[in-house]
């Protein structure tokens, strides 16, 4: 069982308000997680590619009907003088720690609630030759009722390996890289089980989405010790291809992605193998064994 | 009361109104193979409620539930008394 105290001596900053600053070795850890990934994601050939902060409000409507207790919009002032002055003129922030808010301009953007939208988003409109594998990573934003030190965040690192083909190649990819976690976490002693799953959608009781993954095998999560999810697989069909008009042999395109919450995997490998760093397994060993075989 | 035959023929149609002609069968596997979509799901609920006269719980579908008229009727086509 791994403790706050524990984590806090390896280099874990925690801020109550469900975010968590990371430092020395368990900053060393993360960076190596991310790059066990980033080597698991070469087994595809996949491209990396690097995405902001946020997304067009205008591009998320699904979702932002579907998870609207999770997100995080970006939210600036009003830039007319006359406003900005009104706000700096007041107590800016009040005693609770609120923002004393002015007039605000139009919220247009969301910030990143799945690093994956980055990538439907940036492919719109591309007819695929051949299927197309990327990676990327963001930072991702989700809010919750409560949070606990990489456990459960407000904002956390996912990484992720997405798969934009037909049905038979995303489907060929899905299956690869369940395996290949499976190796990984065989490799470096992380015993996990693949678990069907839903996302927490609101009102999900009528929910096409949530009544689809009840149904179908959608999706799937990576889950240690029981109940800490530290990937999830997913099979989208043509939803985001026909969103965003990617095209694949002729048809909207299926997609498919794996995403990975690497505070997840810090919590998971300090509560496996301990908080002395050098009892920690050669992530990055592992992963090219997983990425060649 | 409607008999199973009447549920099952009931499905048939809603099935095929949303099929867009592709030809189906009691075991076509309707959401694998995208004969229906998500957006179809709470339409067949209400539907499978109100055949069968009893409220379907979406807790506890299970997957493979829809995949299939068969299906379908070996999970909900139970007329209640």
């Amino acid at each position: 069982m791994t403790g706050p105290a524990d984590l806090a001596r390896i280099g874990l900053r925690w801020d109550p308000s469900g975010q968590a600053g990371l430092t020395g070795p368990l900053l060393a850890l993360a960076n190596d997680c991310d790059r066990a990934f980033q080597t698991i994601a070469s087994r595809w050939r996949s491209r990396e590619e690097a995405y902001p902060a946020t997304l067009p409000a205008s591009s998320l409507h699904g979702h932002l009907r579907s998870f609207p207790h999770q997100v995080t919009f970006a939210t600036t002032l009003d830039p007319a003088d006359a406003n900005l002055g009104e706000f700096t003129d007041g107590p800016v922030v009040d005693r609770t720690g609120a923002v004393a808010l002015t007039r605000t301009a139009p919220v247009t953007a969301v910030l990143t609630p799945a690093a994956c939208h980055h990538v439907y988003h940036a492919h719109q409109g591309e007819q695929l030759p051949t299927a197309v594998h990327v990676t990327t990573r963001n930072t991702c934003f989700r809010r919750e009722s409560s949070y606990e030190p990489l456990r459960r965040q407000w904002t956390f690192a996912m990484r992720e390996i997405v798969c934009l083909g037909t049905a038979e190649e995303t489907t060929s990819f899905l299956a690869q890289a369940r395996a290949a976690i499976d190796y990984f976490t065989l490799l470096i002693d992380l015993p996990t089980d693949w678990t069907p799953a839903t996302d927490p959608f609101f009102r999900p009781e009528r929910h096409p989405g949530h009544l689809l993954q009840r149904i179908q095998p959608v999706k799937h999560e990576a889950i240690y010790g029981g109940s800490l999810a530290l990937g999830s697989a997913n099979l989208h069909h043509d939803h985001f291809g026909s969103a965003y008009s990617i095209t694949r042999a002729g048809t909207p395109a299926t997609t498919a992605c794996i995403a990975f919450g690497l505070e997840r995997w810090l919590y998971a490998l300090v509560d496996r193998h301990g908080p002395d760093p050098d009892s920690w397994p050669d992530l990055l060993a592992a992963a090219r064994q997983v990425a060649t075989r | 009361m409607r008999s199973e035959a009447e549920i099952r023929e009931q499905l048939r149609t809603f099935v095929r109104h949303h099929a867009g002609g592709v030809d189906i069968t009691d075991d076509t596997e309707l959401f694998t193979l995208r004969v229906l979509r998500s957006v179809h799901l709470p339409e067949l609920i209400i539907l499978l409620e109100r055949l069968r006269g009893a409220p379907i719980d979406v807790e506890q579908l299970r997957i493979g539930d829809f995949d299939g008229i068969d299906a379908m009727m070996a999970r909900f086509g139970a007329v209640q008394p």
